[in-house]
């Protein structure tokens, strides 16, 4: 049997992914089940990193805000950039110009717009709270990242004032493959305009919808800039999250094997939960 | 082209009512007129932190405890001229442009060379090659930090850019290599056959058929791969230890900290930070909107 030559090209790709990504995924798991502080040996611990994440309150609580964060941001993020797009896409004339400068939030860095929104947030001269008193609304100052109840809220409003942009452009692509023949149609035939956004746009934006909410989910259940810039987790561990957490077992606390073992839950959970999203999203597609 | 539908279907149904047609006219200006002042308040709206933070850039640390929503009355350009030497914005600046370059050259030239044996090949390897690879672009990039990090530390390369530009390249393989695929897959193959009736070796192909049509697809990749270089801090926190030898945003979150944040060091820096790739966003807007949306539409 003769071996075609072309599958000689996938060997430099294949052997540096494997060596640089597979390999330490593979060692991870491993390094999961040990207590390690960087220097000297691991001692093996078996499963007990695990049960630490299962059993101690504070690990739970960090998946629940992960959770929570994740949702928040995914609805509000694409349901607010589905009304845009729909809105952008009746008036042609300012469009692209509009979409243009909704995606600037998104050019900035996570890193830049935490620190500017930090600095909104604060309690005393804030911009947030300054401007709700020069509106006449001082009641409705609040101390956005210092309130346990409303701080991962907060954060995960930031999330959503940066991305929405990205959204919205996304849904516009889904847009921009409808043909104008189906709404002209309905329209004539007197179908109303929210009539038509649900019963014509949301069914063939099928794939844009699709597309950002699997990148939102993966976008917000990976990230901890915000969290780690505004709030560092607090107040009381309300805005920890799990990328957070396993960056400052890394970078503050040294326990390689606990950040190992949440790093494979981590894996485990945006596996499934892609996965589930996919196939629901994708037979969704088919459907229709 | 709204308009013109309308417009045929009153004629057919009535052409002596023009004063019907006007008002539809009419209606339908006032709705689109609305519907921009409202999504221009919107934009603006959304668009009022980044102007506040440009702003507050020009503003002396008294004028922002005074009034903390003032204009700027007279602009401090010595905030800007403080940050830019107390950071060393150039060096880092030019470190992540550097960073960047080589790694778009490398993922590029690694992914398509792989993708290409995946497009052209109907066999079960490849198409387990593919799948192995796109499992890459769902991990994220935590899990494997701690052994990635060992494991460079193994090979002598900590506090190198070379770390770095391995770390990026390999990060960005399944990206490319699924973008790759898919983009090829579209190319016919009567020019890779006339040239292989011409005796040309599969490398001499790849090289001198294929890698120059896929321009627009490298070009949509070293979007994703500048703004993922760009944006990163976790790797070079972990891999470089030298401030001089930082990319940005690891830069700039050295020089601030995290509590109590002083304005005038927080606002500029967050300005020069965000300039290099606004202006390469406004330069190539079309673009980049092109590249970030595609894959929406099937």
């Amino acid at each position: 049997m003769k071996v075609d030559k072309r599958l000689l090209f996938l060997l430099p790709a294949l052997f540096l992914y494997i060596a640089f990504t597979m390999f330490p995924v593979m060692k991870g798991i491993s390094l999961s089940l040990t207590e390690y502080a960087g220097v000297g040996e691991a001692t093996f611990v078996g499963m007990d990193n695990y049960k630490e994440i299962f059993q101690d309150q504070r690990y739970l609580q960090v998946l629940k805000n992960t959770l929570v964060y994740g949702i928040t941001v995914v609805i509000f993020q694409n349901g607010l950039g589905l009304i845009f797009a729909a809105i952008l896409n009746s008036i042609p004339a300012v469009r692209d110009a509009i979409r243009t400068a909704l995606l600037v939030p998104s050019m900035l860095s996570l890193v830049i717009a935490g620190y500017v929104w930090q600095f909104l947030y604060a309690p005393m001269g804030g911009g947030l709270n300054e401007l709700l008193v020069s509106l006449g609304l001082g009641s409705w100052q609040r101390v956005w990242l210092g309130d346990s109840s409303i701080a991962l809220f907060s954060v995960a409003a930031v999330h959503v004032w940066m991305f929405v942009g990205y959204s919205t452009a996304i849904f516009l692509a889904g847009y921009s493959g409808i043909s104008s023949e189906v709404k002209d149609a309905a329209r004539v035939d007197g179908v109303s305009p929210i009539k038509s956004f649900f019963y014509i746009d949301i069914p063939l934006l099928a794939p844009a919808i699709t597309v950002n909410i699997t990148l939102a989910t993966i976008g917000t259940l990976k990230s901890f800039e915000f969290p780690f810039i505004m709030t560092a987790g607090g107040p009381d561990y309300a805005t920890m999250t799990l990328g957070l957490r396993i960056f400052q077992l890394i970078f503050s606390e040294f326990k390689y094997g606990s950040a190992a073992a949440l790093s494979v839950v981590m894996i485990l959970l945006v596996a499934l939960i892609t996965v589930a999203q996919n196939s629901y999203l994708r037979s969704r597609e088919d459907k229709i | 082209m709204d308009g013109i539908t309308i417009k045929s279907k009153v004629e057919s149904v009535d052409s002596s009512s023009n004063s019907k047609l006007a008002s539809i006219f009419c209606m339908r200006n006032i709705k689109q007129g609305s519907m921009i002042f409202l999504m221009s308040a919107v934009t603006l709206i959304l668009l009022s932190p980044v102007i506040y933070m440009v702003f507050m850039s020009f503003r002396s640390r008294r004028e922002i405890m005074m009034e903390p929503l003032a204009l700027p009355t007279k602009f401090h350009f010595s905030n800007y001229l403080n940050v830019i030497a107390d950071m060393n914005y150039l060096g880092t600046v030019m470190n992540t442009v550097g960073v960047t370059v080589v790694t778009i050259i490398l993922v590029s030239i690694l992914s398509s060379l792989a993708a290409y044996p995946l497009a052209r090949l109907r066999s079960k390897v490849s198409s387990l090659v593919y799948v192995f690879f796109l499992l890459g672009m769902v991990i994220p990039p935590f899990a494997a930090l701690t052994p990635l990090y060992l494991f460079i530390r193994d090979l002598g390369l900590l506090d190198t850019y070379a770390a770095l530009v391995i770390v990026y390249t390999v990060g960005h393989l399944p990206l490319g290599v699924f973008f790759y695929t898919s983009f090829m897959k579209a190319i016919p193959k009567e020019l890779e056959e006339a040239a292989t009736l011409d005796g040309a070796s599969p490398l001499k192909i790849y090289w001198y058929v294929i890698f120059p049509m896929l321009k627009p697809i490298t070009g949509t990749l070293a979007i994703f791969i500048t703004l993922g270089v760009w944006n990163d801090v976790v790797n070079p926190l972990l891999f470089i230890t030298t401030n001089e030898k930082l990319t940005i945003m690891p830069a700039v979150l050295r020089f601030l900290g995290t509590y109590s944040v002083d304005p005038t060091k927080l606002f500029p820096a967050a300005v020069l930070a965000s300039l290099p790739l606004l202006v390469v966003f406004f330069a190539l807007s079309k673009q980049i909107v092109n590249g970030m949306t595609a894959g929406a539409v099937k």
